[in-house]
């Protein structure tokens, strides 16, 4: 954490005294990641002996197998390699004991455990996990799409409803780019970044850490030490979800699905200004997608799209 | 075996176009947003749709195309393109039209010619190319009929139909022009772009026969039904000179695919136009069946060139001065409602 001299409040990046070298994104990037990593291998490395736990399956088609896994290792994901493989590709969420669980986390204890995807007839904690996702994936995208002289704060994005048209994620950009407006061009730039990630089927890992780990992490971003300390507040047992895709880590607000493969149409379709702040000018880019199972055709989409151009939020 | 390799070239979903219509799609702007992801999935486009989409869906859709033609009825809003004079010698666009069926038609001296009915639906000009691009001396219009559902058209079919700002069309036929008869894309054409007594070209796809024998396809005389003829009653017989050619000559009359070509008939008389439903009433029959799409063009035949000339050119524009009646009659034609001879 870099303080000023009287230990006070952390600085921003781009408050540093001149003496101080301030990382580019790219170094950033690879810093938080070797700590996810190195924190990831420290509590793989805290199960000593490998305990045994069932599972009870609340799968159509499989109702009430029992699966006995390993405690603190095997996670929703694992239990579903051992049905078919439509099961672990479909499957966006797990809901054990009745709540949602990422499939990358580890299971605890004995519990039962549903597969959630795209075509079930109650699918609102998969929409809204895959809304989440998808605004990930967006900020993800917009963190390593400027050039290095320009600086990308991302902020924490608004919950908004499936039915709303488009998901949305704030941030605010260096003040050089205040008049910049995006261009069609621009949007599709991003939209194809976008399709990289998902070509690459990168999975979400989830890392639950602790309030004071999750601030060393994001040490050069004071708003993001902000974010991870209402966070800790809200969390009922005082611990800090961490998210990792790729190299880029970052904190959401809820639960987020496996995979980037389960995006299969995704378009950035707008950005609008929403007035300056205290950080700077404030943005929110939109977006649209449809996962894998819920493929639009090309006309239905467009008109989609057309809504998603709107503001929304 | 030939035609087996024109249907695997162009892989097994597309349809295979001949001539310019291929060269439209291609021609289409604006490159779309490559998807690295390979989207070929084999569904319907209201699969994943719950029925009240699907209900707002075939709702809106119309109401769209309403919209989109609304707004071309007066084209002269936006920049429009300067209209020239007729001058002889001068080729202006056709028309695409749908065949409704035949009906008789008397002149005043009392003879009975029969007539078929083509009503031009929804027809738009969609593209212009200049002749560099149609590498031909003169320049061509792209112009496309009758409205169909957008969900049975490609991306790349969808993008040129938005750049013409017009709904999308079953037919596309492409008319050469002469440089002072261009259009602007997205400009309607109207049944009263023709009047009664010019002469029209009606090119169509003929009713198929499927593989017909030589009898039905060229009207051979084949063998006699009984006489001893052994299992020989409507072959070709014999299939050319003999012993000196030794050969069977190419293009030789025989079994085969009969029908479903496009073929042309010419000279055509236009005897009435009405202007309300559209509809042309033209000399004669005319190739393909009813509810086909049929392109129409003034006539290239030199005997009928004096009845053409002075034509509403480059069309007939709807926001134009010219106020038409309900029906256009040709003068030779007898009208029922006409009031009988009378003695002064």
């Amino acid at each position: 954490v870099s303080t000023d001299p009287q230990g006070a409040v952390p600085l921003r990046a781009s408050e540093l005294p001149a003496a101080a070298t301030r990382l580019s994104t790219a170094e950033l990037r690879g810093l938080r990641n070797d700590l996810f990593s190195k924190e990831q291998a420290r509590q793989r490395a805290l199960i000593t002996r490998t305990e045994k736990i069932e599972v009870t399956l609340e799968v159509p088609g499989h109702q009430g197998t029992l699966l006995i896994m390993n405690k603190g290792l095997s996670t929703p994901r694992c239990c579903a390699r051992h049905l078919t493989e439509w099961h672990v590709n479909s499957s966006a969420l797990a809901l054990v004991d009745g709540e949602p669980w990422p499939m990358h986390r580890p299971l605890t204890q004995n519990c039962s455990l549903a597969l959630l995807h795209f075509k079930m007839e109650d699918p609102h904690h998969v929409n809204k996990a895959y809304w989440r996702s998808c605004a990930a994936l967006l900020g993800q995208v917009l963190q390593n799409a400027f050039k290095e002289e320009f600086s990308v704060e991302l902020l924490t994005s608004p919950e908004v409803p499936v039915t709303s048209g488009a998901f949305c994620c704030d941030l605010v950009l260096d003040s050089q780019l205040d008049s910049w407006v995006p261009s069609e061009e621009a949007l599709r730039s991003l939209t194809r970044d976008a399709h990289q990630l998902i070509q690459q089927n990168l999975p979400w890992e989830p890392l639950q850490v602790s309030p004071s780990f999750a601030i060393k992490i994001f040490s050069h971003s004071s708003y993001k030490q902000k974010e991870v300390e209402e966070r800790a507040a809200e969390s009922a047992s005082g611990l800090v979800t961490l998210y990792r895709c790729g190299d880029h880590v970052f904190v959401s607000g809820g639960h987020l699905v496996a995979r980037t493969g389960l995006c299969s149409q995704y378009d950035v379709t707008a950005i609008h200004n929403l007035g300056q702040t205290e950080l700077g000018l404030l943005r929110r880019a939109q977006g649209l997608s449809l996962p894998v199972q819920l493929e639009a055709h090309h006309t239905v989409w467009r008109k989609l799209r057309g809504r998603a151009e709107r503001l929304v939020g | 075996a030939r035609r087996l390799e024109w249907r695997t070239a162009y892989g097994p979903g597309q349809t295979r176009r001949r001539g310019i219509a291929n060269q439209c799609l291609c021609l289409a702007s604006c490159p779309p947003v490559q998807a690295l992801r390979n989207l070929r999935t084999a569904t319907w486009w209201d699969e994943h749709l719950s029925q009240e989409n699907v209900d707002f869906l075939k709702q809106q859709v119309p109401e769209e195309y309403n919209r989109l033609t609304a707004s071309k009825i007066n084209p002269l809003k936006d920049e429009p393109w300067p209209r020239h004079e007729w001058e002889p010698g001068s080729r202006r666009v056709g028309l695409v039209g749908v065949k409704l069926g035949m009906m008789p038609v008397w002149t005043k001296d009392g003879e009975r010619h029969v007539v078929t009915m083509l009503q031009v639906q929804d027809c738009h000009v969609i593209q212009y190319i200049s002749k560099e691009e149609y590498k031909s001396k003169t320049a061509a219009l792209v112009v496309g009929a009758k409205n169909v559902s957008p969900f049975y058209r490609t991306e790349k079919q969808m993008e040129m139909f938005r750049a013409a700002g017009v709904p999308p069309k079953q037919k596309l036929s492409v008319f050469k022009v002469t440089d002072n008869a261009i259009i602007k894309p997205g400009t309607p054409l109207y049944a009263a772009h023709f009047r009664p007594g010019q002469y029209v070209d009606v090119t169509a796809k003929t009713i198929g026969k499927g593989f017909q024998g030589v009898m039905k396809r060229y009207g051979f005389g084949g063998q006699p039904a009984s006489h001893g003829q052994t299992k020989t009653h409507r072959r070709p017989g014999a299939s050319g000179p003999g012993g000196d050619p030794a050969k069977v000559f190419k293009g030789k009359k025989m079994p085969g695919q009969m029908g479903n070509i496009y073929r042309t008939t010419f000279g055509l008389k236009v005897w009435r136009v009405n202007t309300k439903y559209n509809i042309l009433y033209v000399h004669g029959s005319v190739p393909g069946h009813r509810n086909c799409l049929v392109k129409v063009r003034d006539t290239n035949l030199p005997t009928h060139c004096e009845k053409n000339q002075q034509p509403p050119f480059p069309t007939y524009f709807a926001d134009g001065d010219e106020e038409l009646p309900e029906d256009l009659y040709d003068e030779d034609m007898f009208r029922f409602g006409d009031e009988s001879i009378s003695v002064v």
